[in-house]
């Protein structure tokens, strides 16, 4: 997988053209189970599509559905303009990188990688040089005569995504590719894989749970949960504007504070304070203010800069990570704030800081704030 | 104290599971041993040692009896496999892969010719075989029993052997593989050909070795439902007992025995993993 050979660079983003997936209100229930519900999403042509959320939550079954092993209850399904719900597996110009990569025992590497060829009618010459060079591009050099049990995770890997891709599919789908890897390893394929997608333009469709991976290989990412779709965006527009509750605690780590909205532009918290947040919702909604543990920033109590708004508290916890620190900042009532109202609830807020600033002690008495930009204001 | 009884405790466990290894062992194959012996005697009586011989050997493949009842059984126990292989491979794969109307009830009865015993199943056969051929006689045919209904009784009790078999494989075959090669362009058919088979092959094979191994063996069915001209192996042999065991018996039997571990062997071989040419 060698990232230096930018063969094809074509435009990621929905917006190039035909889409290379497109689904309009796909639904599948299996029995009285709804695995996915109401899906509409558009995949663009040369796009790292990311499908994330936790186990359970359809994504999957949506990835199966665009392969052809599950047909769609309901909705329409395209690959670039072909309208292809109802066609077999095997008629689909997709190929499918399957999580315990599903790989022939019976046959070598080589015929594993020949397989798609031989159904196809390419033999002879021609599929054995496709088939090298397929080897080649997954670094499986040498291996050509191996069986699936004589390899190791990462080159079954390899394998499966050889076989896949000898095959130039219009979009490759991979449920969970790297799942059965250890850390190491599964953070060098991910470079891998995102420079191989880079290298071969084609449309790659990546289910996985873990947000991490997600956001840093994707061009777009959709997050799903009960069989929903929930936000389709960058990765940085989904992390640092979440389209709702859920969302914004399963990327990444955020403080979510509770109250609810005075305005479009102010939330009153739970904790006892009024804080400026732009939002759309009408004034008393219920929502809760996601702040990113990064952007929140943490003053010795009575240092902080005299025109920002601040909340008071008390640090819990601090946990040193080697390159920052941790904070647990319990804010509201019994922080020690004046003036305590009916109904006001304590909160605790994590702030995290590089170590190079000065370090702050459990039990010391501080002010937390953050800027109105870097908070989002999520409704359930 | 109580670490030494233990390891003593296991000590001698072990030594008591090592002599009954050795005892099921003997009791296995000192009669095979013995009647292997005994089939190269020169003797007339089977009970008395009088020095190396094939005399044997050489009078049951000169007695035109034995000859055709070998013929009888290899075609019995060939045609009944095949068929018999091919139909139980396919019920295993219904009851593993569809959900249909009446698919419990056929789980449940399928290996029922596994339990009942093979008294039942021949006199169910003979009846059956009776009333079936009162109603086609009155179309015209005249049926008899013979080879056929022999071959057709293997094949009823074999399908269950190889069924069970086969689907011991198939719990363990893993589904997906089929999925990858529907998504790797595989028809049905092309997928059941490249992937499902060779993969559940060993199962198949086991499958058939059993069932020729059984149509091999059998007496009791093959004797109810054997016409006359239809006399298999086994039965040859079993009504010969009444007039006394001879060597040629021996020989006979010898004869089987090396026919069977060639199979099994056999058998064994084809189940290696072996390269598969694309």
């Amino acid at each position: 997988m060698s990232s230096d050979a930018v063969t094809s660079a074509s435009p990621p983003g929905a917006d190039a053209g035909v889409p290379a997936v497109e689904l309009h209100g796909i639904s599948k229930r299996f029995a009285d189970v709804v695995a996915v519900d109401g899906v509409d999403l558009q995949i663009g042509d040369g796009e790292f599509f990311a499908l994330l959320g936790p186990s359970g939550c359809g994504k999957t079954t949506t990835l199966r559905m665009i392969a052809g092993l599950d047909i769609p209850s309901e909705g329409r399904l395209a690959i670039f303009g072909e309208e292809v719900a109802s066609w077999p597996p095997d008629r689909r110009p997709v190929n499918t990188v399957f999580q315990a990569y599903a790989l022939f025992p019976h046959m070598t590497v080589a015929q594993n990688i020949a397989f798609g060829l031989q159904m196809r009618g390419i033999r002879g010459p021609d599929a054995d040089r496709q088939v090298a060079e397929a080897t080649a591009l997954v670094q499986l050099e040498g291996m050509e005569h191996r069986r699936p049990s004589q390899l190791s995770g990462g080159q079954q890997q390899r394998v499966a995504l050889a076989r896949a891709l000898v095959n130039h599919p219009k979009v490759l789908l991979l449920d969970e590719p790297l799942g059965a890897l250890d850390l190491k390893l599964r953070q060098e394929m991910q470079v891998e894989l995102k420079a191989l997608q880079r290298e071969v333009g084609i449309t790659f469709v990546f289910v996985t749970h873990d947000q991490e991976e997600a956001l840093a290989m994707s061009d777009r990412v959709g997050v799903m949960s009960e069989g929903r779709l929930l936000q389709v965006g960058t990765p940085a527009e989904v992390y640092e504007h979440p389209a709702n509750r859920f969302v914004a605690d399963f990327i990444g780590r955020t403080n979510l504070l509770e109250g609810v909205t005075e305005g479009p532009s102010a939330v009153r918290l739970d904790a006892g304070a009024v804080v400026a947040a732009a939002n759309e919702l009408a004034a008393g909604s219920p929502v809760a203010l996601s702040v990113r543990p990064e952007q929140v920033r943490l003053h010795r109590r009575g240092e902080a800069p005299g025109d920002t708004p601040c909340l008071d508290g008390v640090i819990t916890d601090a946990t040193y990570l080697g390159h920052a620190f941790v904070y647990t900042v319990a804010i509201g009532p019994t922080a020690g704030a004046s003036g305590t109202n009916a109904g006001e609830r304590a909160a605790t807020i994590t702030a995290r800081s590089e170590t190079g600033s000065a370090a702050l002690a459990a039990g010391e008495p501080v002010s937390v704030s953050w800027s109105p930009g870097a908070t989002t204001v999520v409704a359930d | 104290m109580s670490d030494l009884g233990t390891a003593g405790t296991k000590r001698s466990a072990r030594h008591l599971l090592k002599a009954n290894a050795w005892f099921v062992f003997a009791f296995l194959y000192v009669p095979i041993v013995v009647l292997v012996i005994f089939s190269f005697n020169d003797s007339e009586r089977v009970n008395v040692w009088q020095g190396l011989s094939a005399r044997w050997y050489g009078e049951a493949l000169g007695n035109t009896q034995i000859v055709s009842a070998l013929r009888v059984s290899l075609i019995v126990a060939i045609s009944s496999t095949v068929v018999s292989t091919v139909l139980g491979t396919a019920v295993a794969l219904a009851l593993d892969r569809y959900r249909f109307k009446g698919r419990r009830a056929l789980d449940g009865t399928v290996y029922l010719p596994i339990v009942i015993p093979d008294i039942t199943m021949a006199v169910m056969l003979l009846v059956f075989f009776a009333e079936a051929f009162k109603l086609i006689d009155t179309f015209g045919p005249r049926l008899t029993l013979g080879v056929t209904t022999v071959a057709l009784s293997h094949i009823a009790f074999n399908i269950s052997f190889v069924a069970v078999v086969v689907r011991a494989r198939l719990d363990q075959f893993d589904r997906t593989l089929e999925e990858a090669a529907r998504d790797l362009y595989a028809t049905p058919w092309r997928t059941f050909r490249r992937v499902t088979l060779p993969l559940i092959a060993p199962g198949i094979a086991a499958g058939a070795l059993l069932a020729l191994t059984l149509s091999l063996d059998d007496v009791v069915i093959s004797a109810f439902t054997a016409g006359p001209g239809a006399t298999t192996l086994p039965v040859y042999v079993f009504s010969s007992i009444r007039q006394g065991v001879t060597p040629e018996l021996n020989a006979i039997s010898t004869l089987m025995l090396t026919a069977s571990i060639t199979l099994v062997v056999a058998s064994l071989a084809l189940q290696r993993p072996r390269s598969t040419t694309p």
